[in-house]
This record gives C-alpha cells, sequence and structure tokens, in this order.
C-alpha cells in the first residue's frame, strides 16, 4: 500500500553530517567554510525536492527506521504538509545563511543543525523523536540568537534559553503523561487509541502541557515574552528564519498533535483560546511598539495566533487556512525583518526615507498590502480560507475568532500605514537622512518579494494544492493505516 | 556596536519590593503547578500501566537485535534515531557554548594550578580513566553502561589533569576532529544500512551470538562512536570553560 521509502531520512541526515563536519572544515579551510555550508543546504534541498515531487505524485511514504515496524520502532512520514514545511525550512535557511567566513562557523555549525532538526520535526511521526528533533531546533536557536554577540544579544538568548527550557520540561511531562496512559509513542498508533484512551482530562492536561512547550517555539500566548526580546537583538537574519519558518515548524507539530493524538473539542478551544490571546495582545502591542523591529515582533505572535485560530477548526477547511496563513506569513514576514534592520529608529526620524530608498519602500508597502489582506493579493487570500472556514464551522467561539481577525486586521492597516505615510512624508531639511537598507537586505527581500507575486500569480493551482494537502493531513484515521496496516 | 536599543532595557535591576511580589507570585504558580501535576499523577492507575509498545519489545528485543542489554537494544535499535538526536543535541550544546565562550574571551578567568600532588595525581588517574572508559563503552551491548556513560568517563580522563592545573595541554584540534568524524561515522553507518534494500540504521554484520563481545552487528559501533563523539566534545567543551591551553 503505502510505499516504504528510506530516502526520506536525507533531509535530517544531509544537514546532521554537514554540520558536524563543518568545525573541521572551519579549521582547515576558514575561508571555504560559509559556502560549504551552503553547499550542503544546497544539495539537501534538491534531495528534498526530489522527495517532495514523488510524494506530490504518488502519495505520502513511509520509512521505518531501523527496520522496526511501527509502532514498536520510530517511523518517519512524509505527506505533503511535512515536505512542504521541509521545503520552506531549506529556502529559509539558504536565503538567510550567516554572513562572514570561519570566524562564524558557530553559527554556520548551528544553522545545520536547525536545518536538520527542523526537517526531522516535520517528518517525525514519534511523539518523542519529535521532542528530541524539537530540542535540536531550540538549542540551536538559543545560540543563533546569542550569534549576534553583544550584551543584549547574550540577555536574550540566556531568558529565551530559560523559558524554551521549562516549555520543553513540561512537554516532555506530557509525552510521559500520554504514554503511561496509552503505552505507545507512535502518532499512527495513538491515532486509534485516542479516542478511547485519551478522550478525558489526563488527554486534555497531556495536551495542555504539549501546548505550552512547542508552544514556546510557536509563539503561542503566554509563552511568547522571548520573541520581542530576541528578535530585537538577534541578527535580522536570525530574527526573519525564526519568525518566518522556524515557528511554523512549531505549530504544524501542534496541528498534528490535534489531529492524530487530542481529536476532542476541549482541545480545540484551548488551541482556539491562545490564538484568540495572541492575536489581540500582538496587534495592540505592534501599534503601540517603539520602532518597527519591535512591531513586526508584535505582529508575528498575532499572525501566529491566526494560524493557531485556523487549525483549530476541525475538518480540513480549517488546515488549509491555516497553512495558506502560515505560508504567507512565511514570505511576507522575513523580507519586512531585513526591511526594517537598519530602520529601527523611532518613526517620526525615517520621514521621506522612501525618497532615498525608493525600491525598499515600494517593497514595504507590497508586503504591507498582503498582510492587511487587499485583493488580489496573497494575504486576501489566506484571510478569506480563514473566514470561509470559520463561517462553515457551527461552533460560535470561531465566529467570535473572526471578529477579532477583522479587528485586529484593522489595527494592523493603522500602524503600517503609520509607517507607509512616514516614509513618503517630505523630510524636514535639517533634519539627518534616514539609513538605507544595504543589498545584504534588499537581496532576500526582493526574493520573497518575488515569490509573493509569483503566488498571486498561481492562486488557483496553489490553492487547489494546498486543499489536497490539507484533506491528507487531516484524515487521523488514513494516516495510521497508511502508517500501521503496511502491505498486508 | 552600531546597534542601541533605549527603549529595551537589557538588564533589570529589581527593586526590593518588586523581588518579594515575584516571589510570591513564582511560589503560588509553583505550587499550583504541583497541584496539577500531583492530581494528574494520582489519577493513573499505579502499576497497571499498559505497556502496549513495552512489553512487546521486552519480549524480542533480544532475539531482534542480538544485544544482551535490553537497554542498549532499544537505544540502539528500536530507538536508534532518538539517538542520534540526543548525540546532536550535546553536539549543539557545545557548539554554541563554544561560540560564545570564543567570542566572550577565552581563557580570561583561569584558574590557579592546584600543585604538583594533585597535578601528578591527574596524569596518574589518566590512563585508568581511559581503560575504565573504553571498556564501558565496548561493552555497552553487553553489560549496563555504553558510549553515553563511557564517553563521560573518557572526557574525565582528559578533563582531570586541566582541573588540577589549566595550563595543563589540550588539543582542540584533534577534540574537533574526533568529535566530527564520530559524528559523521554515526550517519554513514546508519545509511550503510540502506544498501541492501533497508532502511536507515538496520542493523549491519549479522546479530552473532547473544552474549559474545562482537554481537548485535553494528550496534557497539554505534556506541563506540558515540563514547567518543561525547568524550572528544565534553572534554573540548570543558577545556574552552577552564582555559585550556589552545595548541594548533
Amino acid at each position: 500500500m503505502t510505499p516504504a521509502l528510506p530516502a526520506i531520512i536525507y533531509p535530517v541526515a544531509l544537514p546532521l553530517m554537514g554540520a558536524f563536519l563543518l568545525p573541521i572544515a572551519a579549521r582547515s579551510l576558514p575561508e571555504l567554510a560559509g559556502a560549504l555550508g551552503r553547499v550542503v543546504v544546497l544539495v539537501s534541498m534538491a534531495v528534498s525536492a526530489m522527495l517532495a515531487s514523488s510524494v506530490w505524485s504518488s502519495g505520502p511514504a513511509v520509512s521505518a527506521m531501523g527496520g522496526f515496524a511501527a509502532p514498536l520502532g520510530i517511523v518517519f512520514y512524509a505527506d505533503r504538509l511535512a515536505m512542504l514545511f521541509v521545503l520552506a525550512l531549506h529556502a529559509g535557511v539558504f536565503l538567510f545563511w550567516p554572513r562572514g567566513r570561519g570566524e562564524n562557523a558557530g553559527a554556520f555549525t548551528l544553522m545545520l543543525t536547525l536545518l536538520g532538526g527542523g526537517s526531522g520535526l516535520a517528518l517525525s511521526g514519534d511523539l518523542f523523536n519529535i521532542f528530541v528533533f524539537y530540542e535540536i531546533a531550540a538549542v540551536a536557536s538559543y545560540g543563533l540568537a546569542a550569534s549576534g554577540g553583544g550584551r543584549a544579544g547574550y540577555a536574550a538568548a540566556i531568558r529565551f534559553l530559560i523559558l524554551g527550557s521549562l516549555g520543553s520540561t513540561l512537554a516532555l511531562v506530557g509525552i510521559a503523561l500520554v504514554y503511561g496512559a496509552t503505552g505507545t509513542l507512535n502518532l499512527a498508533d495513538l491515532a486509534r487509541l485516542a479516542p478511547r484512551m485519551l478522550n478525558n482530562p489526563l488527554g486534555l492536561s497531556a495536551f495542555l502541557l504539549l501546548l505550552i512547550g512547542f508552544g514556546v517555539k510557536a509563539e503561542l500566548t503566554p509563552v511568547n515574552t522571548w520573541a520581542p526580546e530576541v528578535y530585537g537583538a538577534a541578527p535580522a537574519r536570525v530574527a526573519a528564519l525564526l519568525a518566518g519558518v522556524v515557528s511554523k515548524l512549531a505549530i504544524v507539530v501542534i496541528l498534528r498533535f490535534l489531529v492524530l493524538a487530542f481529536p476532542m473539542p476541549a482541545a480545540r478551544a484551548a488551541l482556539l483560546v491562545t490564538g484568540i490571546l495572541g492575536v489581540i495582545a500582538g496587534e495592540l502591542a505592534a501599534w503601540r511598539a517603539p520602532n518597527l523591529n519591535q512591531a513586526f515582533s508584535y505582529s508575528s505572535i498575532a499572525q501566529l495566533g491566526m494560524v493557531a485560530m485556523a487549525f483549530s477548526i476541525s475538518g480540513p477547511a480549517g488546515i488549509a487556512a491555516g497553512v495558506a496563513l502560515a505560508l504567507h506569513h512565511a514570505v511576507v514576514k522575513p523580507a519586512f525583518f531585513m526591511l526594517a534592520d537598519r530602520w529601527r529608529a523611532p518613526l517620526e526620524s525615517l520621514k521621506g526615507a522612501a525618497k532615498d530608498s525608493p525600491l525598499a519602500a515600494g517593497l514595504f508597502v507590497l508586503l504591507s498590502l498582503s498582510i492587511i489582506g487587499i485583493p488580489p493579493l496573497p494575504g486576501f487570500w489566506a484571510k478569506f480560507l480563514f473566514l470561509k472556514a470559520a463561517m462553515a464551522s457551527s461552533w460560535s467561539l470561531v465566529w467570535f475568532a473572526a471578529a477579532v481577525m477583522l479587528a485586529a486586521t484593522v489595527v494592523e492597516a493603522a500602524w503600517l500605514l503609520r509607517a507607509i505615510s512616514a516614509f513618503y512624508a517630505s523630510a524636514p531639511q535639517s533634519a539627518p537622512r534616514p539609513p538605507r537598507p544595504g543589498m545584504e537586505h534588499l537581496g532576500p527581500a526582493l526574493a520573497l518579494g518575488a515569490l509573493l507575486l509569483a503566488a498571486m500569480i498561481f492562486t488557483a493551482p496553489l490553492g487547489a494544492s494546498i486543499n489536497a494537502l490539507a484533506d491528507e493531513a487531516g484524515g487521523a484515521q488514513a494516516i495510521a493505516a497508511r502508517v500501521l496496516d503496511k502491505g498486508e | 556596536m552600531r546597534r542601541h536599543y533605549p527603549q529595551h532595557r537589557v538588564i533589570r535591576p529589581m527593586g526590593h519590593q518588586g523581588n518579594h511580589g515575584r516571589l510570591a507570585a513564582s511560589a503560588l504558580f509553583l505550587a499550583g503547578l504541583g497541584l496539577l501535576l500531583f492530581n494528574l499523577v494520582a489519577s493513573i492507575p499505579f502499576g497497571h500501566a499498559p505497556l502496549h509498545v513495552g512489553r512487546a519489545i521486552l519480549e524480542r528485543a533480544s532475539g531482534e537485535t542480538g544485544a544482551d542489554n535490553i537497554v542498549t537494544a532499544i537505544l540502539l535499535g528500536y530507538r536508534g534515531l532518538d539517538t542520534l538526536g540526543e548525540v546532536t543535541i550535546l553536539f549543539t550544546a557545545a557548539a554554541a557554548a563554544g561560540m560564545v565562550l570564543a567570542s566572550a574571551g577565552r581563557g580570561q578567568a583561569q584558574g590557579e594550578d592546584a600543585g604538583f600532588i594533585f597535578r601528578t595525581a591527574a596524569w596518574m588517574l589518566f590512563p585508568f580513566l581511559l581503560v575504565v572508559g573504553a571498556y564501558i563503552i565496548i561493552h555497552g551491548h553487553l553489560t549496563p553502561g555504553g558510549g553515553f556513560q563511557g564517553g563521560a568517563i573518557l572526557a574525565a580522563a582528559f578533563f582531570t589533569p586541566l582541573l588540577a592545573s589549566p595550563a595543563s595541554p589540550f588539543n582542540h584540534r584533534v577534540a574537533t576532529l574526533v568529535e566530527g568524524f564520530a559524528g559523521l561515522a554515526f550517519i554513514v553507518i546508519g545509511l550503510l544500512g540502506m544498501l541492501g534494500g533497508g532502511q536507515f540504521l538496520t542493523q549491519l554484520f549479522g546479530k552473532g551470538a547473544p552474549g559474545a563481545l562482537f554481537s548485535a552487528g553494528s550496534l557497539p559501533v554505534l556506541y563506540l562512536a558515540i563514547g567518543l563523539k561525547v568524550g572528544s566534545e565534553l572534554a573540548g567543551l570543558m577545556a574552552s570553560v577552564f582555559g585550556g591551553k589552545e595548541k594548533a
């Protein structure tokens, strides 16, 4: 039935091999260390693209590690959802690869372990194995948060580490509760056992503990206090990568837990409430933020709240909306972080920035229109999918969430337009000219802007494949059958 | 640096009042969390855990993997990928710490020399620690122990002289080499398992007679890689922290 595809380990194995070898290469060939890392990312990306095309054409694939069939061993399960985010992570890591040479080898190594860990997070079908990959990605992010150096960076990284470790500990307790109650860690196995064994207060508290733990990376309220500080103090490339892609991987994992192991209304309600809180808190804080970098950090919290709200709607419509919102944010927010890297001064001193850097300001306008949700742009379709799914749902809390999202859109539009009007205002003669984003900022931002426009042109096929992806990811029993009933 | 964040107070000195408030809030939170967890754990029927997967593994582990030590059969066989992940977490943490320490200025806080007796004793311990560590790694599939435990002992062998005298030489270059190639070896062994139509980490070389030194296929080789990796990583990290002299 489901083809066994041992090659789905490569998106994990190749980056980790690169990570282990990079410190050696950096000692003997410091000039080439960065380039070698990029080559590893490219090779892994090419292999992942081949795997993704095979998954797209011939359906999900399974690999039982060590040849030990599920549920005894660990399985990797590659469906469209997993491969999509594996590819997004590869693209993000390649685009936001740290600058510098051998002296920056530590950051290169951490990028590669983040890539391997993140890919494993998307592909693994085992609760504890997911936790292990989550820890790899988390530890790599703590290090990358400090990679800019400076006291602010270290302080932010330490607080991130403390909050993250506390979250991981709670998640581990949640995993222990699941194992204690069901005797299995395999998500496909749990999909069969959960309705009978986890549909109780114990199961709900296990989900809440997992939500807290994985919510740290997914920037869910209230465990996201690290985000504005880390995104302010870390290099812009790291902020772009963490906010853009890594946070999405965490929330996709939460979706997997929800679909496979915790199919109960109370768990959905918990995710929906954290989403609503995140949208409200994030947009209000962005409105009051002292500069653009902080505003984008807070708005990233709000956007992930929207993804959480969408994922809490049961059925494929909610998953499709959440994936669309997540993809859109993964394209737009990193570009915003790159543009805002030089524009960290308060808005008043950015007056006239458009005159000096028309391209950057124009891109800023395009991205803003999309994130607000102006019709032909992809951001509109993502929000539209969410509203459609919410209206089709019979759950009144979801209608409230939809109203919150519309209100948040107004707030978001207000502060983005405030920034845009500052850019296009005429600067007073005496004022110093605002700094201009350099090519190292504009390059990745332009690439992402082009991707956004391409997505606008290909909206129809994109929408169709997101729907197919959501159908596939939402069918818990079909997934269980693919993983557990092999061949016979 | 050019970046300056006036809006962000990075170091927040806590007032005396705020300190008490925070303590009270934290105590309240911990008490609540404790109560919640206690109730949860109390609601689990103790001694009647559904050992759905556990029992199946206990029954067949020895036969399926050839390892006498069931813990090893689980760690390297059924959950070998988790173990690769754990080694990677350690590697990542060491890389991150090394990066921060390198830019914060290595060896600034060098300790004092502990004197002749400690120095000599540390070097006298060296060969014994090496032998014990190697023994524990190599017999990991037969008796309690294995790569993590033995690796920690190997690290201690190199690290004890540094504790006795921070001026002791430590070869970071060799440590990096061993660390990198040991990690590589683990993954390569896993990939080799895919050659004969198997999957990642499928055992190689046949299972052998349970209890023999050469049994359990490639599992002892994996443990050897883990031991070398953990040992060189811990020793290298400690040497960075305590300011071992960089010897190119």
